[in-house]
């Protein structure tokens, strides 16, 4: 029963960060570029989500200012800064996208200050649903695995039997035919940003409303997202998928079941500690194996 | 003498400048100020044989730089309580002699280097980025989760660590302990990047295929910078947890990376005195905007910002202008 | 007959459904320019890159100077002696011209990881580069930025590296494209020279300098070598006229 529970908090987990991974590996893929703000755009979901749920007292409202607002700071951050990068080295990306987070991060300092906030779920989201098995789970947690299973649907969808796919698709085979396609690059990019952009930020009021909302909330998420994707393979969504997933489920089973192990062997106050402290590696572990055996991820094409 | 080597020697003489008059004048704080400035100068220093000569964007060095600091840290806790660290496979006792530490600090953080670089090394690009952030954010997290050296809350120390025939309590001493490492650091690098070696290595960053043609293999020459630029790093973290008597796993954050990238940054990849220059530029700063606001950080990132898209050189670089690379 | 120096032996290489190398066996004897001329999209690129070791054939196996080769990777095939230039030039854009040679020469020595001595400083590196800058014809030209070399100048240095190497074999990739006709005469008259050093297998599409240099020439047509001979023997090659050389062919 406790497994049940934790392989559900595992998949939920790794639904979670498929929404964050998602946005990123599809902008690698398509920009070529590494966007450390990414996270930034994850902790303005959450604000937005937490000033408009609590400014109108609808939770739902909330939800939909997070996709736009995160998906609007994307844009503008695009067109002001990230298109100048496209043609710049990986090193200028990631000192500018690092200078995002500063600005952004302070800068929601202070707007809102320092202390977390937290959101209340409506009463239709709140509470537990008794699964089969007799699992009592909470309600929240099965929308959020819901939701990330209706998001990875329709990314499917909109990468494989949209026209914006084809033109998503072709961008990463190679930029410069679908510039002599006569597509306009700089527009598909500003899309692409906005969408991935949209996705961490509805991922950041997901999270905030479990958590809480505060500022730096994004950055772990963020470097698990790189671990999803190196995992899974730059540019590919079915490997942020499978790599989130796995992330999701290693990550939490590990740290329920490790300790538990452990005491097996060795008395239960080292084993917790020495449990907990593994438990923390597990995934990057699982990272490692796999740059072992497989350095352009697992359905990665290219290596860099 | 080049205007670069110049311009070099210029910065190196302004920060030792800068702490002597601070003494002259009864300015401890100061002092210490220029401390922290030579300190992190060195682990930019380190970060910069790496990124700067090896073509290496590691978002990674934080992981050495705590290391550094961790192992000073607990040799000193040790030291004080008179516990050994360790009794198997043979004792190793605490230490407060910094002559001691400083090899341990870097041989710890060199290993670590060493195997964090093996793995990371197998990618290029964002890969690589993403790797060695990664693998720091994984010591991160087992600093944190590992209650024995305290945890969440770091590891404090009393008394600062002593160097034979110095008062290492006195500032103006302890920066010059601090900022003689820099200069033996930058001398290091200056003779390491002048041998084949350093050729090797920035013929297999600006040209890898060519080097390969030439029967050179990148991995192992980038693995070597990569390894001593984690020790030089550590080495940094072991003298910044002496200036504190203070470590936490702040120190191995990803935050603390991406700082020590922007003093390489700020002074000017792949330039010598570069994270010089940057260190003291970004203490100034933190020193200058933190008295404006409390949000000082917001105003480093638009000069970061412009910085990146205005003057890619940094700012040795509008003083000693370059050719980029190709 | 000497032995060869280079020898190929049914070579294959498939990329799915496309056989890029069809069975291709070839020598390369001391002292000669072997050409090895075809279409685009022949498989000669593909050729190369497993010469040099840059991707395993299927089948088949590589010798250098007797011993099969096709366990080692580029860098140890290099320091065997088995030199290359590139299609595009590819040197060290921010060094000088000297401290390109030097990088090959150290490079070929196989002892880079040193530490302390400066490298331009270290006559076991900077007597032979010189040397090589000279036979290469670049003499007075060692500060010069490579980057800052013409296109000709740029192909002279990349014949310097080759020679660092000590090479016994040469590969050279299209040497002469993008050259003007005199940069072109030019460089005939070095590669001509550069047989007397080691045997040359020449990739060139330019057939005034193959005719000019080769002493064999190997026709690649749709991954298959479908003659091997001297020039006149591939200019009177019916198959060779029909299939590649065209009926205007001199």
């Amino acid at each position: 029963m406790l497994l049940a529970e934790q392989a559900l908090n595992g998949l939920q987990y790794g639904m979670m960060l498929f929404l964050m991974a998602a946005g990123l590996t599809l902008v690698f893929g398509v920009m070529g570029l590494i966007n450390l703000a990414h996270g930034a755009l994850y902790m303005v979901g959450a604000f937005a989500c937490a000033a408009v749920a609590g400014a109108t007292g609808s939770f739902w409202l909330g939800l939909g200012a997070s996709l736009a607002a995160a998906a609007a700071a994307g844009a503008l951050v695009e067109l002001a800064v990230i298109r100048r990068l496209y043609a710049r080295d990986h090193l200028d990306q990631v000192l500018a996208t690092f200078a995002l987070i500063l600005v952004f991060s302070e800068g929601t300092r202070w707007l809102f200050g320092a202390f977390p906030l937290y959101l209340t779920l409506p009463p239709a989201l709140s509470g537990a649903v008794t699964l089969p098995g007799g699992l009592q789970y909470p309600l929240f947690r099965l929308v959020i695995i819901g939701l990330g299973g209706a998001v990875a649907l329709g990314l499917f969808w909109l990468i494989g039997r949209t026209r914006l796919g084809i033109r998503i698709r072709a961008g990463e085979a190679d930029r410069e035919m679908i510039g002599a396609l006569g597509v306009d690059i700089a527009r598909l990019y500003t899309i692409v940003f906005a969408l991935g952009a949209g996705l961490a930020g509805l991922a950041g009021a997901l999270v905030g409303t479990i958590q809480s909302v505060q500022v730096g909330m994004g950055e772990p998420v963020l470097i698990l997202a790189f671990v999803v994707i190196v995992i899974g393979g730059i540019g590919s969504i079915k490997g942020a998928l499978v790599g989130a997933l796995m992330v999701g489920m290693t990550d939490t089973l590990g740290k329920a079941l490790l300790p538990g192990l452990l005491a097996r062997v060795t008395d239960a106050a080292s084993a917790n500690a020495v449990g907990s402290a593994l438990a923390s590696m597990l995934i990057y572990i699982l990272m490692a194996a796999v740059l072992i055996v497989r350095p352009q991820g697992l359905f990665g094409v290219r290596a860099g | 003498m080049t205007r670069e080597t110049l311009v070099n020697l210029v910065i190196l003489a302004a920060l030792i400048g800068t702490a002597l008059v601070a003494q002259a004048l009864g300015e401890g704080f100061v002092v210490t100020l220029a401390t922290k400035a030579a300190i992190f100068a060195l682990a930019g220093v380190g970060l910069n044989l790496a990124l700067g000569f090896g073509g290496m964007v590691s978002l990674g060095h934080a992981a050495f730089f705590g290391i550094g600091g961790y192992v000073c840290a607990i040799l000193a806790s040790h030291a004080a309580s008179g516990q050994p660290v360790a009794v198997l496979p043979f004792t190793i006792a605490g230490t407060n002699e910094m002559p001691a530490i400083w090899p341990v600090a870097m041989a710890v953080s060199g290993l670590a280097a060493g195997l964090i670089g093996a793995l990371s090394l197998r990618t290029t690009g964002v890969y690589f980025i993403m790797v060695t952030l990664a693998f720091a954010q994984m010591i991160y997290y087992f600093a944190v989760s590992w209650p024995r050296y305290g945890g969440d809350d770091g590891l404090s120390f009393y008394v600062r660590n002593s160097f034979p025939g110095l008062n290492t309590f006195d500032p103006i001493q302890y920066f010059a302990i601090c900022a003689t490492l820099l200069v033996l650091a930058l001398g290091v690098c200056a003779l390491i990047l002048r041998a084949r070696f350093g050729l090797a290595l920035e013929g297999a960053r600006q040209n890898p295929a060519r080097a390969q043609a030439l029967g050179i293999r990148p991995y192992g020459l980038r693995l070597t910078a990569f390894v001593l630029s984690g020790m030089i790093v550590g080495l940094a973290g072991a003298l910044y947890a002496d200036l504190n008597r203070f470590v936490s796993p702040a120190m191995l954050s990803w935050h603390m990376s991406g700082e020590i990238m922007v003093f390489v940054i700020l002074g000017g990849v792949g330039r010598l005195c570069g994270p010089v220059a940057g260190a003291a530029i970004y203490i100034l700063l933190e020193h200058l905007l933190g008295g404006v606001s409390d949000y000082w950080q917001v105003l480093l990132g638009l000069l970061l910002l412009g910085i990146v898209l205005f003057a890619p050189g940094g700012l040795v670089g509008l003083i000693a202008p370059r050719r980029r690379h190709v | 007959m000497s032995e060869p120096i280079l020898e190929l032996r049914d070579l294959r290489k498939r990329f799915g459904a496309l056989v890029a190398t069809d069975g291709v066996s070839l020598t390369l004897r001391p002292g000669e320019i072997h050409a090895l001329i075809g279409p685009n999209g022949a498989g000669k690129s593909t050729l190369i890159k497993q010469i040099l070791g840059e991707i395993r054939p299927d089948a088949g196996t590589i010798r250098f100077e007797g011993q099969a080769i096709d366990g080692l990777d580029v860098p140890a095939r290099a320091r065997l002696g088995l030199a290359r230039s590139f299609q595009v030039s590819s040197v060290v854009p921010g060094f000088s011209v000297l401290q390109n040679v030097v990088l090959a020469v150290a490079g070929a020595s196989g002892r880079i990881y040193q530490f302390h001595r400066p490298a331009l400083r270290d006559p076991a590196l900077v007597e032979p580069a010189v040397f090589h800058i000279r036979h290469a014809g670049l003499a007075g030209r060692e500060g010069v930025l490579a980057s800052d070399l013409s296109h000709g100048e740029r192909r002279k240095l990349e014949i310097a590296m080759a020679l660092a190497l000590r090479p016994r074999a040469f590969l050279l990739d299209e040497p002469m494209a993008g050259m003007g006709l005199e940069g072109a005469r030019q460089l005939t008259a070095i590669l001509s020279d550069l047989r007397a050093e080691a045997p040359i297998l020449l990739v060139e599409h330019d057939m005034d300098a193959v005719f000019a240099l080769a002493d064999r020439i190997s026709v690649l047509v749709y991954g298959r070598i479908i003659a091997t001979g001297t020039v006149a023997e591939i200019r009177a090659d019916p198959e060779v006229r029909r299939s590649y050389l065209g009926e205007d062919a001199p």
